[in-house]
């Protein structure tokens, strides 16, 4: 003989904690949430980091100068793109080179494979702000040539300490 | 207050989901000021070499060049290390046509090989300096390096 069930008449359950939890989960999901920077905006490329073993170094947030080297999606050719997180030494830098292409100049990325221009980025972000940081963020696929050169442009500049970004293995 | 809840755990999937969680980091690389030259005993240098194909080579000092694999890299580098007790420059050489991946793993390498180096050299009492390069591969070498 089947169980009789009691019918639960009227029944409630406080959702109040539940609620709570969840708004607070929230708004720490918000704040924290990071958007797309212009620079990442622009980008018609991805970047496939190397793997490192853990480090508990971040990449800073200010001061800093990334180059990345990437292969263009859309054309398939390897650059260097010179990017600097401070808009007012991006100003004075791009002021200071008349030699960056018009169509360059407001980009956020600015995207040249020529050493000589790489070198004078370099030396003015440098001058700009002397507190400057650099970070090399590269695709792993491209050929060490690529770094080779950057790392002379770097050693040409007195930039001697730099950064590989990279991604935590595993 | 049910729509208010489901709005709220909508948005609450959104921001977990659209998260980036494996931020990336970053390695440190120095390298030296131009025009410096420093003079090296060749019975304490240790050369690194890794091939256009990716094939890694050891050379220390004066000896022949030796393949080595990724793997023995890290033991490799802490053995020379202790064995000069501290006066060991390793010098990496890259051929331009490596990938860049490569470079990193053995920069890796060698940078984990470094604390126990590190480790070891303490419990002699010794206070470890390191001496390392990054150089681009010479001429010579390539050709050296090209019928192994």
């Amino acid at each position: 003989m089947p169980k009789i069930k009691k019918k639960r008449v009227g029944f409630v359950l406080d959702m109040t904690p539940l609620v709570d939890i969840a708004f607070l989960l929230l708004t720490f999901f918000m704040f924290t949430a990071k958007f797309k920077s212009q620079a990442e905006n622009e980008q018609k490329f991805t970047i496939k980091r190397p793997q490192a073993s853990a480090d508990t170094s971040k990449l800073p947030d200010q001061n800093l100068v990334l180059v990345k080297v990437a292969i263009d999606s859309v054309t398939n050719d390897t650059a260097y793109y010179y990017n600097i997180s401070d808009e007012a030494a991006k100003a004075k830098v791009v002021a200071a080179l008349p030699e960056i292409p018009a169509e360059q100049r407001d980009k956020a990325l600015i995207k040249t494979a020529d050493l000589i221009l790489l070198e004078k980025l370099v030396k003015q972000s440098r001058v700009a702000n002397i507190k400057m940081r650099f970070a090399v963020d590269g695709d792993k696929r491209i050929s060490f040539k690529w770094y080779q050169d950057l790392m002379n442009v770097f050693q040409k500049s007195n930039a001697t300490v730099f950064n590989f970004v990279t991604e935590k293995r595993g | 207050m049910t729509p208010l809840v489901d709005i709220a755990f909508l948005l609450l999937t959104f921001f977990m989901l659209s998260t980036n969680l494996n931020t990336p980091q970053v390695m440190e690389m120095a390298i030296p000021p131009e025009n410096t030259n420093i003079d090296v005993k060749e019975s304490e240098l240790m050369m690194l070499f890794v091939r256009d194909d990716g094939k890694i080579f050891y050379k220390l000092g004066n000896e022949a060049y030796t393949a080595i694999e990724m793997k023995d890299i890290r033991k490799f580098a802490v053995e020379q290390n202790i064995r000069v007790k501290n006066r060991l420059i390793t010098g990496l050489k890259i051929g331009t046509g490596a990938k860049y991946e490569l470079v990193i793993k053995m920069l890796d390498e060698l940078n984990l090989a470094e604390v126990d180096i590190t480790a070891k050299l303490r419990e002699e009492a010794i206070k470890r300096e390191r001496r390392f390069a990054l150089n681009p591969m010479t001429d010579k070498e390539k050709e050296e390096l090209r019928n192994l």
